[in-house]
């Protein structure tokens, strides 16, 4: 037996996959040789030593997020092409609604406040939601920390929205991204609640008062929308109403608190 | 998509995504590309869950970890081919790379801790055709024949491959101990 055929019967011995009738000649082996008997023990110790410092990692949390939605957004899209540069048959049903709704409400930015405008915008934000769970569509700016988030979308809106952190209360930030809707460019915020995510749209109102929170679920998501003096907001997410009723709560106190004086 | 079939794909696949995320780390070494591959190769899992056939228990669970991991480790090497392309038609991307770094996974902190640095690095520097049979054989315990199944390699060929990774590791290892 030359040395290198030693080394790779070793190297199987340890993994476990030398056949019982040749693990046990080797082990007869290396109890009569020493030389063996020692390239055994380094060969053991190298295994070892591979597995203390090279670590086997744990998904992060975000990600499981991520790829629970996004199947569930695949698998519910039967048949659903998966490719991130094809748009599933929902997001296209609603993109179409939405288109044929944008020609009317061209140059009308008032009619978003109506009835009608209402239902094109909760199409369109349906449509940004599904799409934004695709590969790579989630965040353009992943973090945790609202003070990097905030800052991200300086030079890229025309305003700079309000970003909480509600981790504390179990409604962690995961980041931040450009979105595009009801006919302009909007800020749109991730957060997480166990394995849902939730995406939160905003912008700055336009005319008209405050305006209190409305809901409406479609395809097995809710939405939610509301107005303050300074923004519109739309919420949307597969969490359960209540559940998204209180991260609404949450938003709602933390605006009105940080709001700045009149 | 049945819902009863998403069951069984939430129930058999997604067990494995610490699996994945493991071995998408180690072929893009950076915890971003890492999850974009997982998410990429999962949504190519449902696609073809339909020609997977496991026959319950134990053996569906290690039946159904070496199918994912052989989709992840296609998924990763597409995406090599796909950013060696794209890094030779763009320049570096300050936002875009500094965004990444914001990103990070708090296992980066592991990275960077010095005395884990010389197997990682050792490991960091291997050929992927290397570093996955590592990975695969003493991370997640694979069986040769399974490492076969996940690379398409023939099984004599991962047992060199396993023991030619093992050598460079062994260096590394030996340099790391002189040094301290």
């Amino acid at each position: 037996m030359t040395h290198r055929e030693l080394e790779l019967q070793l190297d199987a011995y340890v993994d476990g996959e030398l056949a019982p009738a040749e693990a046990r000649e080797l082990e007869a082996h290396l109890k009569e040789c020493g030389e063996c008997a020692r390239l055994h023990e380094a060969r053991v110790a190298l295994s070892a030593a591979i597995r203390g410092q090279v670590p086997a990692f744990r998904a992060p949390d975000a990600l499981r997020n991520r790829v629970r939605a996004a199947v569930r957004a695949a698998a519910g899209a039967a048949g659903a092409p998966l490719s991130r540069w094809v748009v599933t048959p929902v997001a296209r049903r609603w993109l179409a609604v939405a288109a044929s709704l944008a020609v009317v409400a061209v140059g009308s930015w008032r009619l978003a406040l109506g009835r009608a405008g209402a239902e094109a915008l909760a199409g369109q934000v349906l449509a940004s939601h599904v799409r934004s769970l695709m590969p790579g569509h989630l965040a353009d700016v992943v973090s945790s920390d609202q003070h990097t988030v905030k800052p991200w979308f300086n030079g890229k809106l025309d305003f700079s929205p309000p970003v909480y952190d509600f981790a504390g209360r179990g409604f962690p930030l995961l980041g931040g991204r450009l979105d595009y809707l009801g006919g302009r460019p909007v800020a749109a915020l991730v957060y997480g609640r166990r394995q849902h995510l939730i995406n939160v749209f905003l912008w700055p109102a336009v005319g008209g008062g405050p305006v209190g929170a409305a809901t409406t679920t479609r395809q097995g998501y809710h939405l939610l929308h509301w107005t303050t003096p300074e923004y519109v907001y739309w919420v949307v997410s597969d969490l359960g109403m209540s559940e998204l009723r209180d991260f609404a709560g949450l938003l709602r106190q933390a605006d009105s608190t940080s709001a700045p004086a009149p | 998509m049945e819902p009863s079939e998403l069951e069984r794909f939430e129930a058999i696949v997604l067990p494995h995504l610490d699996a994945a995320y493991t071995l998408a780390r180690y072929l893009t070494r950076n915890d971003h590309d890492a999850q974009d591959v997982v998410q990429d190769a999962y949504l190519r899992a449902l696609k073809y869950f339909g020609g997977f056939r496991g026959e319950g228990g134990a053996a569906e669970s290690s039946a159904a970890r070496a199918w994912v991991l052989a989709i992840v480790r296609n998924t990763a090497h597409t995406w090599r081919r796909r950013h060696r392309a794209d890094a030779l038609a763009t320049e570096f991307d300050e936002e875009l790379h500094s965004e990444a770094v914001a990103g990070d996974h708090p296992a980066a902190a592991l990275d960077r801790d010095t005395t884990r640095e010389s197997v990682r690095q050792a490991l960091d520097r291997l050929s992927p055709e290397f570093r996955e049979v590592i990975v695969l054989r003493e991370l997640e315990g694979l069986s040769y024949k399974e490492i076969s199944d996940v690379t398409g390699a023939p099984v004599g060929t991962v047992m060199s491959r396993l023991a030619r990774a093992r050598g460079r590791l062994r260096e590394a290892l030996a340099v790391g101990e002189e040094g301290r």
